[in-house]
């Protein structure tokens, strides 16, 4: 029968064993993160989208907002339909990128989820743990806002527990093992 | 001639076999007094004088985009951020996957880092949401990973006999649930201590005590159900 003592000792050798015996998978890891910072360090401006946008590799993007502009008018017509309150895509506090921030760099994350019962955020601002929005008016409008440091932050909504990554106000859609996230770049300026 | 520094936590804030593994370099000022130093290119030499560098240097370093720097970083937390990955994971081509993908998170997320906190809890706890995302992803999408070659005819017996207790704890770990095998793995792989282990999965103390109690009881269980079958 083997003790608890040994068992720890067990565990020990058989996850060092097998690492050990994958070791030359990570020969060359240095070298494959670094080209791959190359390629994702953020490519600011219009013509850095452009070209991200009509890269042959990152095939798909076209399609991608196609998805996100169908809808994104899916959405608007039913908000209009749900609402005759003004849509928060035309709150004069979001700025015309897309990304609504105040001058303390709060980040407004805005979901329009009028059946849902909770709405929330997750990212790498959160380290992917939930941050929920909240609808007081229930309106369907959900919201929450994040302070957060300038940078580049990668999210996406949990609608009643499933995945939404394409969030319509995010500054671009990345696609991570078949499954969306969304971008945000806080810029340090002044916030607009 | 040769100076030996500390692969990794020149604070001595961890302890283990795989958090601190040591790195014998070369002198860069010797070598660059002799005629060695000629044949070095830039990039070699840089390198170089990164594998001397203590950790919040490097890490100032890659902030202001010297990706150079970077790579050292991968080089002295590869074993670690890969072997937990594997061990969350069990499934290697997954596990290079999200080792890789770790690291270029962590250095697109590296300003948020705080210098005063322990930098391997905070790569350990990225590497460990991004576990949790591709076993998520998993559960719709599987795929089966081979199984492990056997040891060669010629091997000995008792080789034999340590290889296949092997294949049954790698078995009973792939079969425990995700909650009891990620404290196991952080605590006999990482070397780390619950306290750390809580951060990282973001439950507490007392929880990461009772799951590795719990998780150890249950794979002995699966590995003794192993061997009946």
């Amino acid at each position: 029968m083997m003790t608890n003592h040994d068992l720890d000792d067990v565990l020990r050798d058989v996850l060092r064993h097998e690492v050990a015996q994958e070791l030359p998978r990570l020969s060359a890891l240095e070298e494959r993160v670094v080209e791959e910072l190359g390629e994702r360090v953020p490519h600011r401006g219009f013509v850095g989208h452009l070209r991200q946008m009509l890269a042959p590799t990152r095939g798909g993007r076209i399609s991608q907002l196609a998805i996100v502009g169908a809808t994104a008018a899916a959405f608007l017509v039913l908000g209009f339909f749900l609402s005759d309150r003004s849509l928060p895509l035309v709150d004069p506090s979001i700025s015309s990128s897309g990304l609504a921030t105040t001058s303390n760099q709060d980040v407004l994350f805005v979901v329009p989820a009028p059946d849902a019962d909770s709405v929330a955020v997750v990212g790498d601002f959160s380290n992917w743990e939930a941050v929920p929005l909240t609808d007081d008016n229930e309106d369907g409008i959900w919201t929450a806002s994040i302070p957060l440091t300038p940078g580049r932050y990668e999210y996406a909504f949990l609608i009643d527990g499933l995945w939404r990554g394409q969030d319509l106000l995010a500054d671009e859609h990345v696609e991570n093992y078949g499954q969306f996230t969304s971008v945000r770049y806080v810029s340090g300026g002044d916030g607009a | 001639m040769y100076l030996r520094i500390r692969g990794l936590f020149l604070d001595d804030r961890t302890s283990g076999p795989v958090g601190s593994s040591s790195i014998e370099v070369t002198d860069v000022e010797h070598e660059t007094t002799s005629g060695k130093a000629c044949i070095l290119d830039t990039e070699e030499a840089t390198n170089r004088v990164y594998r001397l560098q203590d950790e919040v240097t490097l890490l100032r370093a890659s902030l202001d985009g010297e990706t150079a720097a970077w790579g050292e970083v991968v080089t002295r937390y590869k074993d670690a951020v890969f072997g937990l990955c594997l061990g969350f994971l069990r499934n290697r081509a997954d596990a290079e996957d999200i080792a890789q993908d770790a690291f270029v998170r962590a250095y697109l997320n590296l300003r948020r880092y705080n210098l005063e906190k322990k930098f391997s809890t905070w790569l350990f706890t990225i590497a460990a949401n991004l576990c949790r995302n591709r076993l998520r992803y998993r559960r719709n999408h599987p795929v089966v990973e081979p199984p492990d070659s056997m040891p060669g005819g010629g091997d000995p017996a008792a080789a034999i006999a340590r290889e296949d207790r092997r294949a049954k704890v790698k078995a009973a770990l792939s079969r425990l649930p995700y909650s009891y095998r990620a404290p196991l793995i952080l605590r006999f792989y990482n070397d780390l201590s619950y306290r750390d282990i809580g951060d990282i999965l973001g439950i507490p103390e007392g929880t990461v005590k009772t799951r590795i109690h719990r998780g150890k009881a249950m794979l002995k269980d699966l590995m003794e159900q192993g061997s009946d079958a």
